[in-house]
């Protein structure tokens, strides 16, 4: 008999556009960067196989549009997701001014059964530029907004370098198989199986 | 009705969403069970919820993300053989019995994808299979969900470099994942341009609606679609087999191909789009040949020039971060390449707007201003385009056009700091002369205000007159019609700024400054009698300094031939009152512009005065006479103006005797004919000073300042006597101790005329007029005169010489 328990897990990254959310995938899962940029469209997916606690999990990590316009049906693919990681780039305020818009558009979008508990964490990226000299939000700083929001893991990465990727990812993952195992199991009001076989489409038998 | 839909379509999706949910339950039971013939049966009946018609492609999003999520479930099943004990191969063969296509095709690309992974077919098989087996969907809303579903799941099982999927690492199986995706794109695309025509038809049958809003909606909800199909170009960005050379020689003709193609605005304008912003710069810059070409193919409603603004920013953006790249950009003569397909496109869209025209232009300077900030040439060829586009049209009305010249003009001046630069563009003045009249003067707000900021110095007339030019539109009325709309305060700060724009312009060479004064003469007289007042000053005071310096180096200057001497800028100067004056007689009677002409003066007539010029002091103060009698009216403007006359008069040392005679005489004529009594005693007993100078080698006439004191001492009477008469009191005796005061300074400075006698008798005089009765008493006048006696009994008791004098004076 297999485990009734979650072996997939859904992750969103969020973040404005060019703070290195594809990037940061990329080189999670892939082992890969490059400096060129590339916005994404739509929403995107990798997945990858981890091991926590000597179980096997598959992580579902969603990539998305930075760019509003490159958004455009809408963010329905929030649903279900069981940790949100949000970016900014540290050589950037706006960006980090940003996160909380994105926190808040993600927790109307996806609309969890538990928002203060929801897992977030928050991912200052590109630590790698100019040395450190170009940077502009001061990890005092990112700290002080992830503890005012609910204690926010906070990791500081280089996709770049491959600096704090894989821990950053490992307390992704850690945090939403924790908030995967909480959620309900949908249970429908009646089962009439009869019901569903009636297709009530009205398009075409294709 | 509207309302009427979106409620229905809640409904809808409502009811999707509960038969999705339902099935994924079933589905879920049966995979814990194992049991794959009701994984199949209940994910069949899931997926045809998909193929509904009656969703908005945004709540079909909604309803597909239900099902796709629930879809990973079954792929993990299927992948895991030890669950169902069938191999990938009969799964892929399974699957296709399922009743509907469009079921049987999402299960036929999950199990594909499996399959894939698996590495037991060859990938480039499954994804060709997929990919035409998915035509079989020509629904555009369902068809491009479905094939956008197919390369989500495949994306990471494609052959690419690297990639665990590449068999043999030869170039041909990633040319078949770049050709899979394309492909797949190019199949999208059609699903998506053609749903632009079903609209069209569908309504043109219907009509239920007002056409036009029901269209709009529809064309909206096409366009919320599009990222469906930019996902394929994501796609393609994102594998490293699409290196520069793939991209160039491959995908990009072949995806600018389709683009062109289609003959779809909404598409066209999307998808360039996508490809400048899912490609990186370094491709975009060596390729861009190729890309550029393709825009003027675009139907002529495409909005071109947001996008070729788009690519520029890119580039700039790019060059600006990684300047070692812009060797590149010279190479590849990106400038060239971009200035042209702009000129084409502007040809090619006869309709566009000159406000869009402009906008690439100004997209094009940025572009030039970031990348080659060294190359004036180039900027100055924008300017001249720009020229050309606008030149045979009347002047711009277009708010929207005249704002994006204003940027136009404003980014040299930004990037250089410098207006000098810009002065230096021969284009810059003829795109100003597009303007309107209003724009004009923004423009030259904006350039005095670089100026102000970066205190550059303008410092040849040549540069002057250029930038004078440029600012017309605040130096003279440019039409009369506005003239009155003017807002006071606007106007104001707008003529202080060229004031101090004025004071800028500087050069160390006299000869070359005085050239700076001139023009800037020239111009600023023609700015009539409201903006004199302010231009003026400064102009002057700038020819003032020119005099001092020139003097303060006067040892320097050798022979005659010297051109700049004062004599010419006092010239320049009585002009300039004349001028001055000359607009006040002309009716405008306005007190600024008299007080102007007098200052005017007053200053010249002390510089020329240090100057040792007689006779041109002399000339300033015989015009200063005529301003007097002819300008001034008003009886308190004319008292100020007679201490100033009698002040300046005093301290001048340039005039003869004959000369000066002429003058004093004059000023105590005028200081007499004032027409308050008080005011005239206090102007003669004024005049006093001017025949006793207390230098060394001053006029020390003794006779006549007894004279003016005598006189100023009768008018007292006269004054005293009219007060009595007039209000049976007599006024202060302020005058008289004010007399009582000149007389000891006469006395003291050693005037033989001024005795002991004649101050003991005023002194006598006014004490009798205080004890008189019908004197009105005044504390101050009272306090006046006790502390003048207790002056004259200090001189008393000091002793010396000065004692002396003053002994025989009893208080």
């Amino acid at each position: 008999m297999p485990s009734r328990r979650r072996t997939l897990l859904k992750v969103i990254i969020l973040g404005d556009s060019g703070v290195g959310k594809t990037s940061l995938m990329n080189q999670y899962v892939n082992k890969k960067f490059s400096n060129q940029y590339k916005a994404t469209i739509g929403a995107d997916f990798l997945t990858k196989e981890v091991q926590f606690e000597d179980r096997l999990f598959t992580l579902q990590i969603w990539d998305t549009a930075g760019q509003e316009r490159f958004q455009s049906l809408g963010v329905a693919f929030y649903r279900g997701a069981d940790c949100c990681v949000l970016v900014y780039d540290v050589n950037s305020m706006k960006s980090f001014d940003n996160l909380n818009n994105w926190r808040e558009e993600f927790l109307i979008q996806a609309s969890p059964s538990d928002p203060e508990n929801f897992p977030f964490v928050v991912l200052g990226n590109k630590i790698d530029v100019d040395g450190g000299n170009s940077r502009v939000v001061s990890e005092k700083k990112a700290r002080a907004w992830c503890a005012s929001k609910g204690n926010i893991p906070y990791f500081e990465t280089s996709a770049k370098e491959g600096i704090n990727v894989e821990e950053a990812f490992q307390v992704i993952a850690k945090d939403a198989l924790k908030s995967g195992e909480e959620e309900e199991i949908y249970l429908p009001d009646t089962i009439d199986v009869g019901s569903s076989s009636q297709p009530r489409s009205s398009g075409c038998e294709c | 009705m509207l309302l009427n839909v979106i409620e229905d379509e809640e409904k809808w999706l409502a009811e999707g969403i509960a038969s999705v949910q339902q099935n994924a339950l079933f589905m879920h039971r049966a995979l814990d069970a194992n049991n794959l013939r009701d994984a199949l049966k209940y994910s069949a009946q899931m997926l045809s919820e998909l193929r509904t018609s009656k969703l908005s492609p945004h709540k079909y999003y909604e309803l597909y993300m239900r099902a796709f999520d629930e879809m990973r479930k079954l792929e993990m099943f299927f992948k895991d053989e030890s669950r169902h004990g069938v191999s990938v191969v009969d799964l892929y063969e399974l699957v296709h019995h399922a009743g509907n296509i469009l079921p049987r095709l999402y299960l036929l690309c999950t199990v594909g994808s499996v399959y894939m992974k698996t590495k037991e077919a060859p990938p480039k098989d499954v994804l060709k299979d997929l990919v035409e087996m998915c035509k079989g969907v020509q629904h555009p809303v369902r068809g491009l969900f479905l094939r956008s579903y197919l390369v989500q799941v495949s994306r990471d099982k494609l052959p690419d470099i690297g990639a665990d999927y590449e068999r043999d690492r030869d170039e041909s199986s990633v040319m078949d994942a770049i050709e899979f995706v394309l492909q797949n794109f190019v199949e999208m695309n059609k699903l998506w341009v053609r749903l632009h025509h079903q609209l069209r038809t569908s309504i043109g049958l219907s009509g239920l609606q007002g056409p036009g809003q029901d269209r709009d909606k529809r064309e909206k909800e096409r366009s919320e679609l599009r990222d469906l199909v930019g996902k394929n170009l994501h796609i393609l960005g994102q594998l490293d087999g699409v290196d520069l050379e793939m991209y160039r020689e491959n995908v990009l003709p072949r995806v600018l191909e389709q683009v062109v193609n289609c003959k779809d605005e909404l598409a066209q304008y999307y998808l360039m789009d996508c490809i400048i912003q899912v490609f990186p710069d370094e491709y975009h810059l060596q390729s861009l040949e190729t890309l550029l070409a393709a825009c003027p193919h675009l139907q002529p409603s495409v909005d071109v020039k947001t996008v070729l603004s788009q690519l520029m920013d890119r580039l700039s953006n790019y060059a600006s971060t990684c300047p070692d790249v812009i060797p590149e950009f010279l190479q590849v003569e990106a400038f060239a390449k971009l200035s042209s397909a702009i000129s084409k496109v502007i040809e090619a869209q006869v309709d566009m707007p000159i406000v869009g025209a402009i906008t690439l232009y100004v997209s094009l300077l940025t572009f030039t201003l970031r990348v080659h900030p060294d190359r004036l040439d180039y900027v100055d060829q924008i300017l001249g385009a720009c020229v050309k586009k606008l030149a045979g049209k009347p002047r711009l009305e277009d708010k929207r056009a005249t704002k994006q010249i204003v940027l136009l003009l404003s980014a040299p001046l930004e990037k250089y700091n410098d207006i000098v630069t810009a002065l230096t563009l021969s284009n810059y003045p003829r795109v100003m002369d597009h303007l309107d009249n209003e724009t004009i003067k923004v423009m030259a707000m904006v350039i005095i205000q670089t100026i102000m900021k970066n205190s550059t110095c303008i410092s040849t007339a040549d540069k002057v007159e250029v930038l004078f030019e440029l600012i017309k539109g605040l130096i003279k009325d440019l039409d009369v019609t506005t003239a009155d709309e003017l807002d006071k305060e606007d106007f104001e700060e707008e003529q202080n700024s060229v004031a101090r724009l004025i004071n800028m312009l500087y050069n160390d060479d006299p000869e070359e400054m005085l050239q700076i004064i001139y023009t800037v003469r020239k111009h600023v007289m023609n700015g009539g009698p409201t903006r004199l007042p302010f231009t003026v000053p400064p102009l002057v005071f700038s020819a003032l300094t020119l005099i001092r310096r020139l003097q303060a180096q006067d040892g320097d200057v050798v022979g005659e031939e010297v051109p700049t001497t004062p004599k010419a800028i006092f010239q320049l100067l009585n002009q300039v009152t004349l001028l001055t004056h000359d607009l006040a007689d002309a009716g405008i009677h306005d007190l600024s512009l008299n007080g102007l002409s007098c200052s005017i003066t007053r200053a010249g007539i002390k510089a020329a005065n240090d100057c040792e010029l007689e006779p041109v002091a002399y000339e300033f103060f015989t015009q200063a006479y005529v301003l007097y009698e002819e300008e001034i009216a008003d009886s308190k403007a004319q008292v100020t103006a007679i201490h100033l006359i009698i002040g300046t008069l005093q301290r001048m040392q340039v005039f003869g005797v004959e000369n000066r005679d002429t003058l004093t005489h004059k000023a105590t004529g005028y200081s007499a004919k004032l027409l308050k009594k008080p005011d005239q005693c206090r102007a003669v007993y004024a005049c006093s000073h001017l025949f006793w100078v207390d230098d060394q080698d001053g006029v020390k006439d003794g006779e006549r300042v007894l004279l003016c004191l005598k006189r100023a001492l009768r008018i007292a009477n006269a004054a005293q006597q009219m007060a009595n008469a007039a209000r049976g009191s007599s006024g202060p005796v302020t005058l008289f101790v004010e007399i009582l005061n000149k007389y000891l300074y006469f006395f003291e400075k050693g005037n033989p005329q001024i005795t002991s006698n004649m101050i003991q008798d005023l002194v006598e005089l006014i004490t009798e007029e205080m004890q008189s009765d019908s004197v009105t008493t005044d504390p101050a006048s009272d306090a006046f005169f006790a502390s003048t006696l207790r002056y004259i009994r200090f001189q008393k008791q000091k002793g010396g010489s000065m004692g002396e004098k003053f002994e025989p004076i009893s208080v």
